[in-house]
């Protein structure tokens, strides 16, 4: 591992920049290192305020040895289900305002009858004359044309939003089945999580035994208590991690103790 | 009441934070589904779950059921008169034989 930064240069397997006396300047860094791995997204970078999923790390850690958990041959079948699942896009908005204009329309050329039904009967009841009246039928006649017209249109627009919401229907069917599917993945990714950590775990319970801190591990992984950062370095100590961890923590005297002790490569900040 | 059904993981998610944000206008809660309040804020709420999740989100709009406004008297009759059966494993095509009681497949063709 090599690491430069400003004008110094640090070769080795624990690298100590904690008494370097730019730390204090931002400055960048060059690292020449193997690659992280999936285990680095847990232990990579250690610092006072790092959490920990303690399960999915020890989970991280059985997988990184090839250890497979009981459930992985259901959860590809089922995610090849997912995957293989093409849902139809159906949209009723467009038969909704149809719809609704259709009865807005139908609405309004029926006041619209009614008004001129009664302009007629108001001209026929005071004896005006002849040519008012055929003319007040006339509209009438348009006014009650025009009316037919639209409750035909509205009918058209009812059984058209009636055949898009059985689509709708069976659409929503497929979706309500994906949804199931997707529970069932994350039920099962979280019982195999469940098993590869319990794979791991005595052994993670050790290395917490020879870390500074203080934890408490019971007989599964769900029953560790103690601070994150115990919890994080007894993980470092049981994975096999080519890259380095990074710790920021003034838990070891120095890199190299830290590196010891971890058995990881370690850049110490 | 609108009635609001979720068909995915988001919108099931979204529902939930609806309905803790606004417990005044949520009437019931089961699961992915839930049934809001006919307001406007009713409306609104879940014309925003739309938008955010559109073929996702399902809303219906439910209207207060009287069966004496409703329902055939028949109807009514035939599953008061099933409740009382004499014996409880007689399954209801069984028990309509030779009654004034309606069938199933006449009852499935009735719209209310």
């Amino acid at each position: 591992m090599k690491l430069v930064v400003g004008e110094r240069t640090y070769e080795g397997r624990a690298i100590d920049l904690a008494d370097d006396p730019d730390e204090s300047v931002d400055r960048d860094v060059e690292i020449t290192c193997p690659d992280p791995g999936p285990l680095h997204e847990h232990v990579g970078v250690i610092t006072p305020e790092y959490t920990i999923d303690l399960r999915s790390a020890l989970a991280a850690v059985a997988r990184s040895r090839g250890i497979s958990a009981p459930q992985d041959d259901l959860r590809r079948e089922a995610r090849r289900r997912l995957a293989a699942m093409s849902l139809p896009e159906v949209e009723t908005g467009e038969a909704r305002r149809r719809l609704a204009r259709a009865g807005d329309s139908e609405e309004r050329l029926r006041e619209r009858v009614a008004a001129a039904r009664g302009r007629l009967e108001a001209l026929r009841e005071r004896s005006a004359p002849e040519d008012e009246i055929t003319d007040a039928q006339a509209d009438l006649r348009e006014a009650t044309r025009r009316l037919s017209e639209a409750e035909t249109e509205r009918i058209a627009a009812r059984q058209a939003l009636d055949w898009e919401r059985r689509a709708a229907r069976r659409a929503r069917d497929q979706r309500r089945q994906r949804l199931a599917l997707q529970d069932r993945i994350e039920n099962l990714d979280r019982a195999a999580r469940k098993s590869l950590a319990e794979a791991v775990y005595d052994e993670f319970a050790d290395a917490v035994d020879a870390v500074p801190g203080e934890g408490t591990t019971g007989s599964e992984p769900g029953t560790y208590e103690g601070d994150p950062i115990t919890a994080g370095l007894g993980v470092a100590r049981i994975a096999t991690l080519d890259g380095p961890v990074v710790l920021s923590i003034r838990r070891f005297p120095d890199a190299t103790t830290a590196a010891r002790r971890l058995e990881v490569p370690v850049v110490r900040l | 009441m609108l009635l609001v059904v979720t068909y995915s993981r988001g919108a099931r998610g979204t529902l939930r934070n609806v309905c803790r944000t606004h417990e005044d206008t949520i009437v019931r809660r089961f699961g992915r589904a839930a049934l809001f309040e006919a307001t406007h804020l009713g409306a609104f709420l879940a014309l925003r779950l739309r938008e955010k999740h559109g073929p996702d989100v399902q809303i219906e709009r439910t209207r207060p059921f009287n069966e004496f406004a409703d329902v055939p008297e028949r109807i009514r009759d035939a599953a008061a008169a099933y409740e009382r059966r004499e014996s409880p494993s007689t399954p209801y095509p069984k028990f309509a034989v030779g009654t004034e009681h309606p069938a199933l497949t006449e009852m499935r063709e009735g719209e209310l």
